[in-house]
């Protein structure tokens, strides 16, 4: 009897074994075309990146799919995508304009990188003068304006608000950091302030389109500590750069570790409010079997950006901010969350829903973040052997 | 008719700056279209009072706005400083609205029982003291008239050109069903109060500075 189960377990396991391996080739093949679809690099510092990167992303998906947890191997993604970010995005800056302070030169030549976080800026002003009120280039260059808009467009259709969970190359930084504790030490954060980030989209949005300038980019964002920062020649500079690093230590650092949440993401950030509007027309969702909830609440204290408190559980879903981290999914202990393809039937133990919002969001973040991980660790090794990051 | 025209000229610029502090106002209200227009009227006649302060001011052009450019940062930023002040109280204090129950004849208590009532004119008359790019232009009308009523007139017609982009304004209360909406707009009205607080200690430090 015990052998005939354990054989039976045997060829389930082998079995399952072989269906994550087969669901991990068309990863394992889109990658290798990617990286090396134009030649093998020269050297060996360009070839341990490609490496090591091809590796890591191909491993992180085929322990997805074999463990059949989310939010963890995207973590481990995320968090890289966005320490590299910086060090390629500070190195590249510094090769293609001699210095990370942007001057007002720079801004007239438009030679500024567009992120982005601009894009809810620009809409109005863009309406009403035809004209984009941001200091960078329409086409060509480093991070232009039309690429970034064609990016957001395919992941706002493919991933919703997702985005901010698999592709923003800034929201690895919290999410990292709300990680470093065990447990919280803020535990109740009043909902009021869950609204703030719909404020800010409102009220930098208005005074955009006020001033004809991205309010946001150059009063709020915290993420300027970390990228470029402006020549400082008055006392306004001061304060901005001063409100950078404080909003900065305080959203992106301090807050995370005591709360354990990604606060900068689900407190502040204007881009993340404005994307939460594209979970809407986006077909993919999280839905809670409400027969199978017990109301521990246990989704909504480790859901890291606020996205689920006790009316949205008890409507079986999440609010408007959900990222898709998949963090709900892994920790609810009853197995009652789940991926869920809007318009199709309601079945929960179906990991077909999972798949089908993984495959994209994950090629995304390879695409997205393969050349920001590739290019941080050569940067590394260039560091390494030249003792300089910079070509 | 000068003043009329600039007005329906520059009227959207006008409704763009009085936009940050008006929409986040009115949806933070949560009212209906009627009681927005009300609202939006009160706005108005403080944006009335604040246009015809300034009409005085061109009228003495020379003395505080022309000549006098050390003390237009001191009393611009000043006006940016308190409605920086009201629009954060009203945007970020979690204290509940006076309620009517309460009778008590105590001053303050009086004062809270209007306060509602009076902030949209309130905020009408610091907003309408914005030193915006069309009101360079009207000052500068109004001061070529040379006297004290033509300065009022000029204002006053400007004040019926820019008023014209308001009308739609009332429209907002459409959204009064969404309760959560009314939580973000008086959230953002506390963030523009922010940034108005910003612009307004910069310029009393300018202002300072020259002096």
């Amino acid at each position: 009897m015990s052998e005939s189960l354990l054989e039976a377990l045997d060829t389930k396991t082998q079995r399952r074994l072989t269906s994550t391996i087969l669901l991990t080739l068309p990863m394992v093949l889109l990658t290798a075309f990617m990286y090396v679809g134009g030649g093998m690099p020269h050297g060996w510092r360009a070839t341990v990146p490609m490496i090591l990167t091809y590796v890591f992303v191909n491993v992180l998906f085929f322990q997805m799919l074999r463990t059949g947890r989310t939010d963890k191997y995207r973590a481990a993604f995320f968090i890289t995508m966005a320490i590299t970010f910086i060090i390629s995005f500070m190195t590249n800056l510094i090769e293609m304009r001699g210095s990370l302070v942007l001057s007002a030169a720079d801004m007239a030549k438009g030679e500024t990188p567009f992120c982005h976080m601009v894009i809810p800026m620009t809409i109005i002003p863009a309406a009403l003068t035809r004209t984009i009120i941001f200091p960078g280039r329409i086409l060509g260059g480093f991070a232009d304006v039309a690429t970034m808009f064609t990016l957001w467009i395919g992941a706002t259709l493919a991933l919703g608000r997702g985005f901010c969970s698999w592709g923003c190359f800034y929201g690895g930084l919290d999410d990292g950091f709300s990680r470093l504790r065990k447990k919280p030490l803020i535990k109740k954060i009043s909902e009021r302030w869950t609204y703030l980030p719909y404020a800010v989209l409102v009220a930098i949005v208005l005074l955009s389109a006020l001033t004809l300038s991205p309010t946001y980019c150059a009063w709020l964002c915290p993420y300027k500590a970390v990228t470029e920062f402006a020549a400082i020649t008055s006392s306004t500079v001061v304060v901005q750069t001063i409100l950078f690093y404080a909003l900065f230590i305080g959203l992106v650092i301090v807050l995370p570790i005591l709360t354990k949440k990604r606060t900068q993401c689900g407190l502040f950030c204007p881009f993340g409010a404005f994307q939460s509007f594209s979970n809407k027309i986006n077909p993919f969702e999280i839905r809670i079997n409400r027969d199978v909830c017990k109301d521990c609440q246990v989704c909504a204290q480790k859901c890291p950006t606020f996205s689920l408190d006790r009316n949205s559980i008890e409507n079986g879903r999440t609010r408007l901010s959900c990222m898709k981290c998949g963090r709900c999914v892994d920790t609810c202990p009853k197995g009652a969350i789940a991926y869920h393809v809007k318009g199709t039937p309601l079945t929960f133990n179906s990991q077909r829903a999972r798949l089908l919002f993984i495959y994209p969001a994950f090629l995304f973040l390879v695409v997205f973040g393969g050349g920001m991980i590739r290019d941080g660790i050569y940067r590394i090794l260039l560091l390494i052997s030249t003792g300089s990051m910079i070509r | 008719m000068e003043g009329l025209f600039l007005g329906l000229a520059t009227g959207t610029a006008c409704l763009a700056y009085c936009a940050p502090v008006l929409i986040p106002y009115l949806i933070g209200e949560g009212k209906g279209i009627r009681q927005n227009s009300l609202m939006l009227v009160v706005f108005l006649i403080g944006r009335l009072y604040g246009y015809l302060l300034f009409a005085v001011l061109a009228w003495l052009a020379g003395l505080l706005i022309g000549q006098g450019i050390i003390y237009r940062d001191l009393i611009f930023g000043g006006t940016y400083l308190v409605l920086a002040l009201l629009l954060m109280i009203y945007g970020f204090s979690t204290s509940e609205r006076y309620c009517p129950a309460k009778i008590s004849s105590s001053l303050s208590e009086k004062f809270a029982r209007l306060w509602p009532s009076l902030l949209p004119l309130v905020l009408g008359f610091f907003t309408g003291l914005n030193l915006c790019p069309p009101f360079f232009l009207a000052i500068a009308g109004a001061a070529k008239t040379g006297t004290l009523a033509g300065s009022l007139w000029f204002f006053l017609l400007f004040f019926f050109g820019t008023t014209l982009y308001f009308v739609p304004v009332p429209l907002l209360g459409i959204f009064r069903k969404f309760q959560q909406l009314k939580m973000v707009a008086r959230l953002a009205a506390g963030t523009v109060g922010l940034y108005y607080a910003y612009i307004g200690v910069i310029m009393i430090f300018g202002g300072v500075k020259r002096l």
